[in-house]
């Protein structure tokens, strides 16, 4: 340590005796695994949205109200665009650094849902859910839904063309609410679509509400993850309910998550130069009563965009209130899929009558109901996905788009339940040869 | 596990314990050897990470295309990487350690202060009492919107109403040649979403369902552009057939019979809006739509 270091720290040891916890705090023991790395990164990604997003921030103008754009590009030149838009446009064009930090923020905004979904998946996979941390998985799940949400608030901000046609398909889904759809979506909206105040509105929820709400639940996710203490892999010759191995916080941790940070920093910027992740705003504002002819949300969305598109055309009236397909689609649907989620861990004890705690992962094959419950979840939603590229795949394909959209409906029916049969007898089969029960398979 | 619910029986309790550092339990260590080559991997990537840095604040400063700047970038922050990880690796052995997970907790109450006998009723009411405060504060929710009234059941269409362009410009039937297909709004009303119309003329005379009293001209029909699905505009019209097309979730309509779904997700045709023609040739609506527009609502 250099003098200067030195007598700082020992002028703050001093006064706050950091010695002790310190100490205790870097001895801490963690495993190692690479799809630990996961979350880490996903809460990167959070930090690198955060610092980029400030940045944008300061030239970002919350309002739909039409201004002339009077900066350099020339295709929006003396044009009046909605003032949002405008901005992303003097951001995109006039502002030094403007577009790359657009770009590393959309760029972050992708791996963040992408991480975080794969670190669900790895949760799920392992086992990691089980007693005692159903608390921190629960919290994860409401981490993915406001990752969700922090995705679309953001993609909604530019107001361009696609940014609009989203924002009008999400108010329908609040509209199709039984009994108090009108309502709600004009309190969300402050009124009938499209009113001046829902991107002001959007602009708060994207930079002030759910980031402020993940911080916390981040925050909280973590201190559960320190006062619980991590899972591992089985290693031979140790108990791994009892003993944690790993490899202590000072200096093998320190040092890995501060490179990947590092990395995952300069990958992010290596592919803002090299990928136009923010160029969107290319395709024009949005203007009430058109679309183009490539409406679709980011990735992370398709599931609910191919629900949107498979399911039957059904509409009807019962008990005062009107029932449509998007309802069905865009809010039953994902609340099921939700419940699953939220429930399974439960019925995973259940089932095999499991007690006590758990704190040595697994392969999923070792409990049939989990690979089932992994391949019929997901497959659903890869499928549903799938479906929302059917009119892409219809033109590469020169398939009709008809018979595509059945193949999907139809799949998305079959293919989840069939997988889930399949994989659950097979895994069945295996603990069986191997002479085990799920109960024991933690020996 | 430290109870008897300890999942199936569990592997010798050994202590796993083969070294220790101060309060560590080391069972691996791993010291790297001195390395002339690791220090000249630092020195580089260092510098990698100065330059990066300079190539990055010089480059955007100076107005230099994005490509460079932004590649500055990335090379600082990955050398940075390389040379963290390397000084640190270099620096300290690598280390396997174990550490007994928490323990059961002691038994006892969670504070030693506790109450003295007195009636359930009182903090039962009082939990009551803290619920309704907080439901009145829902209240401010109302003050979010408007009331929807019948809002989203009528649209700024009248009778009267000129269609216009989206420039402004009224149209007579003869501004539509077959197959012509073009976006109109009432006269004053330019952009309001719900209002959308699109106007077509069709390539052979509407039948049922179309109302006949709405057709101008036998072929010119009208109906809301704004898809019964989920709200998008049903931009594409496909001469062939007749057929307008969302590009949402692709639902398909049949404008020679009254704009009624063929296909896709979509459960009810696009309302036909009542078309006329007044005294001086142009397009005008003959009142607002007889159906709801756009999505249903709960
Ligand atoms: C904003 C999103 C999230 C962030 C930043 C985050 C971050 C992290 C980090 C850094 C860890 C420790 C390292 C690791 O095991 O990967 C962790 C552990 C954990 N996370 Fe997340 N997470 C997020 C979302 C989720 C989700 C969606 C779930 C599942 C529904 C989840 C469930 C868990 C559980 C159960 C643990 C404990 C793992 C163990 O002890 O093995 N997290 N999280
Ligand atoms: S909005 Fe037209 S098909 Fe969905």
């Amino acid at each position: 340590m250099t003098p200067l270091f030195a007598l700082l720290w020992d002028t703050l040891d001093d006064r706050l005796k950091l010695r002790a916890p310190g100490r205790k705090v870097a001895n801490k023991v963690f495993p190692h695994h690479w799809s630990f790395l996961l979350g880490e990164i996903a809460l990167i990604s959070f930090v690198i949205l955060v610092l980029t997003g400030i940045f944008l921030t300061m030239f970002y103008r919350p309002s739909i109200d039409p201004v002339v754009y009077s900066g350099a590009n020339e295709l929006f030149g003396g044009r009046r665009l909605p003032a949002a838009f405008e901005s992303i446009v003097r951001l995109t064009y006039d502002v030094p650094g403007g577009l790359l930090f657009r770009r590393i923020h959309r760029a972050a905004a992708h791996l963040f849902i992408a991480t975080v979904i794969l670190h669900l998946l790895r949760i799920i996979l392992t086992g990691a859910f089980r007693k005692p941390r159903e608390i921190n998985y629960h919290l994860g799940v409401v981490l993915l839904l406001l990752a969700f949400a922090l995705g679309f608030t953001g993609y909604s901000l530019p107001y361009d063309a696609l940014a609009g046609t989203g924002i009008r398909i999400a108010y329908t889904e609040l509209l199709s609410t039984p009994y108090i759809g009108d309502r709600l979506a004009f309190w969300i909206f402050g009124g009938e679509f499209p009113t001046g105040d829902v991107i002001p509105r959007f602009f708060v929820f994207h930079v002030l509400l759910l980031p402020g709400l993940i911080i916390g639940a981040i925050s909280a996710h973590l201190g559960l993850v320190a006062r619980q203490r991590h899972t591992q892999f089985p290693r031979v010759g140790i108990d791994g309910h009892r003993w944690i191995v790993g490899k202590p916080l000072w200096p093998s941790q320190f040092a890995e998550s501060a490179t990947l940070l590092l990395w995952v920093g300069g990958v992010l910027v290596a592919s803002a130069v090299l990928v136009p992740w923010a160029d969107i705003v290319l395709q024009g504002p949005y203007r009430p009563g058109e679309v183009g002819n490539n409406a679709q949300p980011d990735w992370y969305l398709f599931w609910l965009e191919g629900a949107l598109r498979l399911f039957p055309p059904i509409e009807f009236s019962v008990l005062g209130m009107t029932v449509s397909g998007p309802f069905f689609a865009g809010a039953v649907m994902p609340t099921l899929v939700i419940a699953l989620l939220v429930v399974y861990p439960f019925v995973e004890r259940r089932v095999y009558g499991l007690e006590g705690e758990w704190h040595v992962l697994q392969n999923p094959l070792d409990i049939p109901l989990r690979a089932a419950f992994l391949i019929g979840t997901f497959g659903f939603l890869l499928l549903l996905s799938a479906g929302a590229t059917n009119d892409i795949l219809s033109r590469l394909w020169g398939v009709p788009i008809e018979t595509l959209t059945w193949v999907f409906r139809i799949l998305a029916l079959v293919g989840p339940p069939l997988g889930a049969v399949g994989i659950f007898a097979y895994s069945k089969r295996r603990l069986a040869a191997k002479g085990q029960t799920v109960a024991s398979v933690e020996r | 596990m430290t109870d008897g619910t300890a999942p199936g029986s569990r592997q010798p309790e050994t202590t796993p314990v083969a070294d220790e550092i101060g309060d560590l339990r080391v069972i691996a260590r791993d010291d790297p050897p001195p390395s002339g080559a690791n220090d000249l991997i630092v020195m580089g990537a260092a510098s990698g990470a100065i330059l990066g840095g300079i190539g990055f604040a010089v480059g955007l400063l100076a107005g230099a295309p994005l490509g460079f700047y932004g590649a500055a970038l990335a090379v600082g922050l990955l050398s940075l990487g390389v040379a963290v990880r390397r000084w640190i690796t270099d620096r300290f052995p690598d280390i396997d350690a174990v550490e007994l997970r928490p323990g059961p907790e002691p038994s006892g109450p969670i504070a030693d202060v506790a109450p003295v006998p007195r009636r359930s009723f009182l903090g039962r009411f009082l939990a009551v009492a803290a619920g309704v405060l907080g439901l009145g504060l829902i209240a401010p929710v109302v003050s979010l919107g408007p009331a929807p009234g019948d809002a989203l059941r009528r649209t700024a269409w009248r009778r009267g109403s000129r269609l216009v362009t989206t420039d402004g410009q009224p149209l007579s039937p003869a501004d539509l040649s077959p197959g012509g297909v073009v976006t109109v709004w009432p006269e004053g009303a330019i952009g309001d979403e719900t209002a959308a119309v699109i106007l077509l003329r069709l390539s052979g005379e509407p039948v049922d369902p179309t109302n006949g009293d709405w057709v101008v001209d036998s072929t010119v029909v009208a109906y809301s552009k704004i898809c019964t699905h989920a709200g998008c505009p049903v931009g594409l019209f496909r001469e062939q057939d007749d057929a307008l097309f969302c590009p949402c979730h692709q639902s398909t309509f049949d404008a020679q019979r009254g704009a009624i779904p063929t296909f896709g997700p979509t459960a009810r045709a696009l309302p036909q809006l009542p078309l006329g023609v007044d005294d001086e040739g142009n397009l005008v609506a003959l009142g607002d739509f007889t159906e709801q527009v756009g999505p249903a609502f709960g």
